[in-house]
């Protein structure tokens, strides 16, 4: 290994440890599921639990592989990242799930719209909160009224369009 | 030459001016629903078929192919652009058209998925028109130990897709077929890996897996990058229109995508994913640039967008000839064709010629028109991505949230949409394929059922797997893709593969 | 003429239409027998002006229980909000173990109904009835049934059947498909013993000839088809794959009478009747405590069979 590659084929065996007790523990759900069902393979002898349980085996198999792979070195430190803007892209999706039935769809994805721009810099919110919702609003109206896509309305939706 | 003359027949009242209008709204309409990631062709017809019935039956007709057609091409717009397959059947044209749309080649891309969809689509309605009874035939051959091999040859051949490292392709995948046991299993009625949450009963949607994966997971991946010089995404390198190499490298996947997808959307349980699947791996394979893929090969959106369009007019073949709707958008054609009093049935082609023929006119007018529209929006589209990038993002996550609470509106959904958003982050961190998981969760539960049906009507006798001589080869070709390239690589640890690439040409 | 059409559908699709009057919930997919039924109930309210805007949303999943609870809790006492339902659903709410039954909406009436066919590929051997019980007997495991899903009416039919003729209803092979086209591309590439669905979905085969049409499920012979039914071929079995429309939870009997005030309208509209013979189904419309009764026998029945075949513990 040369100098130079030092720095970017760092050993990380940490990472590649918390991906196999994740892939182990899926497995593990996995073949607690499937010892609940009731064996109903009928004729063909492949009943519901059989894949599920194959599947689980090859992940669990998957997960000694990573482990191994993780001592050899082939997981490396991510690329650099910034936690706070994909905070802002989450908060603006957790925002919109949230705020989409109460508050209707333009503005809960007029939150969206501004919290995302805000991650990838504009900052004010001031200012891309109301661009949002209008766009937002713009794109209600073209598919809810025109296209008959059902999207849920809100107290501005009903302002503009009342009698829902 | 009777069906010659209703095909011209039907032609010529398809081009009366009034008619193509019809065409053009139809595929405008049809384009900007289908467009939205999560609104597949199934919803869009469904939500527009009523405008249709305002028309009279040649209007409607043709406005209908119109819908349909600007329906499925609809989302290779924004798998290509945005990197948000519009629908299963794009996710594979974003693996390519992505890369090249970051580099620049939007342009090219679209261009050869637009006109690669017009050549399939005429081809493949050519064939439907004058095949469509033989073709049918065959089809119903396959019965479930055939599609089992099929699925088979299908998983062997787009590990192709699985990037460099074995494990974590392999990792993908599998983490895609454990999350496509979740749900009711359609043979037993069992709830599997639901823990009685009512919105898992029915699994995972692939549409809404594939949006929260591509796009979601793709916003977080380029905002935790955002300050940094190396991702920066250029609209425009050079022309926006293909240039002869483009066009050298296109045609060829055109006609091998339509070969491929066509058959495959006529068997009643082939679905167009597995065309697009399989068209990409043979182009991987058939490709003097094997190298490219993965970082843009224009080969990998020209096969696998003519694949899918020439199976959306495959899957018209058992509709028209036994009256079989295999998916749900054939299923809303069917009640879209009832109101004219038409049953779709074996005796269709004998009984309604005109309103057959006239239908398949239509569909070529519509392609036609489909091209008409598409093209000179194009350098519309590129431009899309010199919008500065907190708008495009936050457009990006905008037009993808939309299209998920189109489809079904339930915070459960968004949820999933969001989760899995975080997974594919994390996934990109850590070097894990995309691909491999959303093939899995595609193909994981056809294989399952097609497997068990088989063995459930052999009584559970493995052998009938290898008995049918279809099942066989499909099953001894997998076989051979697979133990083939590791053998070369064994002996010659590469040499002798990447020698026979070069001796190729 | 179309000048004025194409007007009228740009004035249409401009002039931004009123809210929903009524939103009809289908709890499936688009394309299946609840959309179809649920967008038919859309275009002849609208038409003929029962509802002046009718929207359509699709709720898909487990045999449309998970469309059936979201509506019964979202809309209490909401007497604009119908849900399109069927005898599929009462078998998916007792295989599911579905927490919301039908008795937490208001069943409003029964619109349509299909007949169940029993069916084998021209090709086969078998040539009535007789013998496919014959063969069942002979050997259950044998005889393979394609039809729709897990615990449907489908299964139901071929379980009723089984016990009709004295063989272990858990002994049958059925082989569930999900939709009638796959089932029945099954059937005409003979890749199983018989097919089970609605005579609908079989129809033009069987007049094409490539389906043997052994019997129906209807409790007499259904004009115009040629076949004896179940009864005749002494198995007494009686059953309809009936499509019905509800309303929410808590309604005050004025807005249940309303509401059937208009189902009733719809139904009885030419346009209706018309949709119906467009569309291939039975009016088999029936309301107030009737469809009550109907609907109460109905569950009983379905879950004896269900717990036989051992799909309901």
């Amino acid at each position: 290994m040369s100098t130079g590659d030092q720095q970017h084929a760092r050993r990380h065996p940490v990472a590649a440890l918390i991906i196999a007790a994740g892939l182990a523990a899926l497995a593990g759900v996995m073949l607690w599921d499937s010892a609940r069902l009731a064996d109903m393979g009928g004729y063909s002898g492949v009943g519901p639990a059989s894949v599920p349980r194959v599947v689980a085996f090859c992940i669990l198999g998957l997960s000694i592989w990573t482990v191994i792979e993780g001592f050899r070195g082939d997981f490396r430190h991510p690329e650099h990242q910034r936690v706070s803007p994909v905070l802002w892209v989450i908060g603006g999706l957790a925002a919109q799930l949230l705020l989409l039935h109460p508050a209707g769809f333009s503005i809960a994805t007029g939150f969206l719209f501004a919290m995302v721009a805000r991650a990838f810099g504009k900052r004010n919110l001031a200012m891309t909160l109301p661009i949002g919702i209008a766009l937002s609003f713009v794109v209600w109206v073209i598919f809810s009224q025109l296209l008959m896509l059902h999207l849920p309305a809100g107290p501005l939706e009903r302002l503009f369009f009342p009698g829902g | 030459m009777g069906a010659f003359d209703f095909l011209l027949q039907g032609l010529a009242t398809a081009s009366e001016p009034m008619m193509l209008l019809y065409a053009l709204i139809g595929v405008t309409l049809g384009t900007a629903v289908g467009v939205l990631p999560g609104i597949g062709p199934a919803l869009t017809v469904a939500l527009l078929l009523p405008v249709t019935y305002r028309l009279d039956p040649a209007g409607s007709l043709i406005m209908f192919a119109g819908i349909y057609y600007g329906g499925m091409y609809g989302g290779s717009t924004t798998s290509i652009l945005l990197n948000t397959p519009g629908e299963s059947a794009s996710i594979i044209t974003a693996l390519e058209g992505n890369k090249m749309a970051r580099k620049g080649r939007g342009g090219p891309a679209l261009a050869t998925a637009a006109i690669g969809s017009f050549v399939a689509g005429l081809i493949a309605t050519l064939m439907l028109a004058f095949l469509a009874p033989w073709i049918v035939k065959v089809a119903l051959v396959f019965g479930p130990r055939e599609y089992f091999a099929l699925m088979v040859l299908a998983f062997v051949t787009v590990s192709a897709a699985f990037g460099d490292s074995a494990l974590r392709g392999l990792t993908s995948l599998f983490i895609g077929l454990a999350l496509a046991c979740i749900g009711i299993d359609q043979l037993s009625g069992q709830a599997r890996l639901a823990f009685g949450v009512p919105e898992l009963l029915d699994g995972i949607e692939v549409t809404t897996m594939a949006v929260a994966m591509f796009a979601v997971g793709e916003v977080l991946y380029v905002a935790g990058k955002s300050g940094q010089e190396d991702d920066k995404v250029e609209a425009v390198k050079g022309s926006v229109w293909m240039n002869r190499q483009d066009w050298a490298r296109s045609w060829k996947p055109w006609l091998r995508g339509t070969a491929i997808g066509f058959p495959i959307g006529a068997m009643p349980a082939g679905g167009a994913e597995i065309g697009t699947f399989l068209s990409y791996a043979t182009e991987k394979k058939l490709s003097k640039h094997p190298e490219e893929f993965g970082e843009g090969a224009i080969e990998g959106v020209a096969g696998p967008e003519a694949a899918n369009n020439a199976s959306a007019a495959g899957t018209l073949v058992p509709l028209l000839t036994l009256g079989l709707p295999t998916t749900a958008t054939a299923a809303i054609m069917l009640a879209g064709f009832q109101q004219f009093g038409l049953q779709p049935g074996p005796l269709l082609f004998a009984t309604n010629p005109t309103l057959v023929w006239g239908l398949i006119a239509s569909l070529l007018i519509a392609n036609a028109m489909l091209l008409v529209l598409n093209l000179p929006l194009i350098g519309l589209w590129v431009k899309l991505l010199t919008i500065p990038r907190p708008w495009l993002y936050a457009g990006i996550l905008l037009f993808a949230t939309l299209g998920t609470i189109g489809a079904n509106p339930s915070t459960f959904e968004l949820g999933m949409l969001l989760a899995f958003g975080v997974v594919g982050y994390v996934m990109r961190l850590y070097g894990y394929p995309i691909a491999p998981l959303v093939v899995g969760l595609i193909l994981g539960p056809m294989a399952e059922q097609q497997l068990r049906r088989a063995l459930s009507i052999s009584q559970g006798d493995w052998f009938t797997l290898v008995q049918s001589p279809v099942a066989a080869v499909l099953l001894l070709i997998a076989l051979l893709a697979l133990v083939v390239p590791l053998i070369m690589r064994a002996r010659g640890k590469g040499q002798v593969l990447s020698q026979l690439a070069a001796d190729e040409d | 003429m179309k000048r004025f059409v194409l007007a009228g559908l740009f004035a249409s699709a401009m002039a931004v239409p009123a809210f929903a009057d009524y939103t009809i919930i289908a709890p499936a997919n688009p394309g299946g027998g609840w959309d179809q039924t649920a967008r038919t109930m859309q275009t002849v309210m609208q038409e003929d002006g029962i509802s002046g805007s009718v929207q359509v949303q699709n709720v898909p999943g487990a045999g449309g229980t998970i469309g059936l609870a979201q509506f019964a809790s979202q809309n209490k006492g909401n007497a604009d909000a119908l849900i399109v339902g069927g005898y599929v659903m009462v078998g998916a709410i007792l295989t599911n173990n579905s927490p919301v039954s039908l008795a937490d909406v208001t069943p409003i009436a029964r619109l349509t109904g299909e007949y169940e066919a029993i069916v084998v590929p021209a090709a086969s051997e078998i040539q009535d009835m007789q013998g496919l019980v014959a063969a069942l007997k002979e050997n259950p495991g044998a005889v393979s049934w394609a039809g729709g899903s897990a615990g449907g009416t489908d299964h139901i039919a071929v379980g009723m059947i089984a016990k009709a003729a004295g063989v272990d209803p858990t002994t049958i092979n059925y082989i569930a498909y999900s939709g009638g086209g796959e089932a029945l591309a099954a059937i005409l590439g003979n890749q199983v013993t018989a097919g089970v669905s609605s005579l609908g979905e079989f129809q033009p085969q069987i007049e094409a000839g490539t389906l043997r049409l052994l019997a129906v499920s209807s409790p007499e012979r259904l004009e115009g088809v040629d076949a004896p039914t179940l009864k005749e071929a002494g198995l007494d079995i009686d059953l309809q794959n009936w499509r019905m429309v509800a309303a929410g939870p808590d309604l005050s009997d004025e807005q249940k009478a309303k509401i059937q005030a208009d189902i009733e309208t719809m139904v009885k509209s030419e346009n209706w009747q018309k949709q119906l013979a467009d569309k291939g189904w039975m009016d088999t419309y029936l309301s107030g405590a009737e469809f009550d009764a109907q609907l109460a026998e109905d569950t009983a029945a379905t879950e004896a069979i269900l717990k036989e075949i051992g799909l309901v513990k």
